[in-house]
């Protein structure tokens, strides 16, 4: 079961997040897990899609992730559009998108996953637990779910 | 009013002395004849003196003299009877007229004929109501005595008097007084005759006052519903932003914790220990306050709930602490009423948890029961618990208030103020009956109708 196909390359992964905060917290619970990855991270979801689409100089030699970790409420694109652009562009909707959010709304939920989100994660307000689920998200991404490789 | 009575006392005076006048006459008219038959006996046909004639009278004579009276007194009689009831059906007239008249005089509605557009009477109360003089009304259009906005009622009415149609309804009017001011009033509109024609007959009673604390209910209503409605706005809003930078706090304090706690010195640990027990308190009333505020934001539609199928699903949810305690939950046959659903099964789920929760010596005994009374539903929850000094009933409904030290049973003290929005949001009322050591009952109703939502 455990596929590690990733032994030329660290796991790529990209983080759409505006909390710097949250964006540590996520750097900090990927260091517990040991794994060769990159963490990408830009502010919001403008950023996200000029990373994605190699737009600007700033992104000329973006790699193309294995994971996007996208946060719902931001300014300047928010979560919702930056999905809908994602999925609704033809050499980017493969790319697994992970809602990583502080709303537990049932709207928010299912218009994510109406949008084609490949799961949403409700942030866990105890850090414990945000540990635990970053590191669940990413073994799972990693080891558990065979990927499409170019 | 008075000098009419005094007319009408005269005229019964003179009825009686006509009476008395018409019998004197019938018996002087007797008299008289009596007089002239002996005068003309005696001179004109010589038969005897004159007093021969006077006391003396023929057997003829005589019988003419009773007729003649006879008819004159039964004459008299008959006018005199006549002239009785005649006076008793005035009296009786008179005194309707006068019992009718006492009515519209002393009446606390305003009275007011009106015929060709012109007020022809008017009552005191009319004179109150208007700030004329009641001298002065008759004679003045209705027009003059109410606002310009209120003139429809004068046009309606003479529609339906164009109309023939017989006439009997209420209209809210504003009367224009004399001083300027106004006074709203409700006028009942009637068509009578006067004076033989038909005229309008207008009852207006002043409903300034209902209506200034009607519309001032009604202000009050709306304010304190826009200052609930902020009021919850703000609950939400603080709970919801609040959210994120706790989770910051709590999070990195949590992390220091977690990286550092036993590497520095026994004081950071203090330091760190205290920190993290404040932000995950702070962050549990948040969430009371959100869960608490979510009750009428998050509030879905009455519909049709079995109440079995509610209190199962608390069970169920219930079922960890269920389990842990043994506790043993029976309940009558309940009801299906029409309420929020999960709204329904947080309210057994609370105060079953409670029964659970403030419960010593042997397993928690639960039973609810349901009972229909008058429009409502009366559930209880009874439990064999620690049970409530009754001084406290009031007060373990307000939110955040404990009764208890926190390390004998934890919580925020949020439960039970959440039940009691929840049963506010179905129209109905929750209340505790308990004393210590002997359990609890916590009772709510729902309207059997659901009620209005709120």
């Amino acid at each position: 079961m455990r596929a590690t196909h990733r032994s030329t390359r660290p796991f790529e992964i990209l983080i759409i997040e505006d909390n710097p905060g949250d964006v540590r917290l996520i750097q900090e619970a990927f260091k517990e897990t040991g794994l060769p990855h990159r963490l990408n991270i830009v502010e919001n979801g403008e950023q996200g899609l000029q990373f994605l689409r190699r737009q600007g100089k700033k992104y000329v030699n973006a790699p193309r992730p294995d994971l996007i970790l996208l946060d719902l409420n931001m300014s300047h694109l928010d979560g919702r559009e930056t999905l809908r652009e994602i999925k609704s562009d033809r050499h980017l909707r493969s790319v697994p998108v992970v809602i990583l959010t502080g709303s537990s709304h049932d709207r928010d939920i299912f218009q994510a996953y109406d949008l084609q989100a490949n799961s949403y994660i409700v942030k866990p307000s105890d850090v414990d637990e945000f540990i635990e689920t970053i590191k669940s998200v990413e073994l799972y991404w990693f080891y558990t779910v065979k990927h499409f490789l170019k | 009013m008075d000098k009419r009575i005094d007319q009408m006392e005269e005229k019964d005076v003179q009825i009686t002395r006509m009476t008395e006048k018409m019998i004197l006459i019938g018996f002087g008219l007797a008299i008289l004849f009596w007089l002239l038959e002996s005068i003309l006996a005696a001179f004109a046909f010589h038969k005897g003196s004159f007093l021969s004639q006077l006391f003396s009278a023929e057997p003829y004579q005589l019988w003419i003299y009773c007729l003649v009276l006879s008819i004159l007194v039964i004459f008299g009689g008959y006018a005199q009877a006549i002239i009785i009831r005649l006076k008793e059906t005035d009296r009786a007239l008179r005194e309707s007229e006068a019992k009718y008249s006492a009515l519209v005089e002393n009446a606390k509605d305003g009275v007011v004929i009106i015929q060709d557009n012109i007020c022809q009477f008017s009552n005191q109360a009319m004179s109150e109501i208007t700030g004329y003089e009641v001298d002065s009304i008759p004679g003045m259009t209705f027009a003059q005595i109410l606002t310009p906005e209120s003139t429809y009622v004068i046009e309606e009415v003479q529609n339906y008097i164009a109309r023939g149609e017989a006439l009997r309804q209420a209209h809210e009017a504003t009367i224009q007084r004399a001083d300027g001011t106004t006074r709203e009033v409700e006028i009942s509109i009637s068509t009578i005759l006067y004076n033989g024609d038909p005229a309008i007959m207008g009852i207006a009673r002043d409903i300034t006052d209902r209506k200034i604390a009607e519309l001032k209910l009604k202000k009050q209503a709306q304010e304190l519903e826009r200052s609930n409605a902020e009021l919850e706005q703000f609950a939400y809003v603080a709970s919801h932003d609040l959210q994120e930078p706790l989770r910051m706090v709590s999070s990195y304090v949590k992390l220091l914790e977690r990286r550092y706690k036993g590497k520095l010195d026994s004081d950071a640990d203090d330091f760190i220990y205290f920190a993290v027990d404040g932000a995950t308190r702070m962050h549990r009333l948040i969430n009371d306050l959100l869960a608490y505020s979510r009750v009428s934001t998050y509030g879905r539609p009455f519909e049709p709930v079995d109440s079995t199928e509610a209190l199962y699903q608390a069970l169920a949810n219930l079922q960890a602490t269920f389990t842990e305690t043994g506790a043993e939950i029976t309940h009558e046959s309940l009801p299906t009423v029409l309420a929020d659903g999960s709204q329904l099964t947080q309210l057994f789920q609370n105060l079953i948890g409670n029964g659970l929760k403030f419960h010593e010596g042997t397993y928690p005994e639960i039973h609810i029961t349901a009972k229909r009374d008058n429009g409502h539903w009366i559930f209880g929850v009874n439990d064999n618990g620690i049970g409530i000094d009754p001084k406290y009933k009031d007060r373990i409904f307000v939110i955040f208030q404990r009764l208890h030290d926190k390390a004998e049973y934890p919580g925020t003290g949020i439960g039970l103020a959440i039940c009691k929005k929840i049963v506010e949001r179905h129209n109905g009322t929750i209340w505790v009956e308990s004393e210590p050591g002997q359990g609890s009952t916590f009772y709510f109703t729902i309207p059997e109708n659901g009620g209005n939502q709120l």
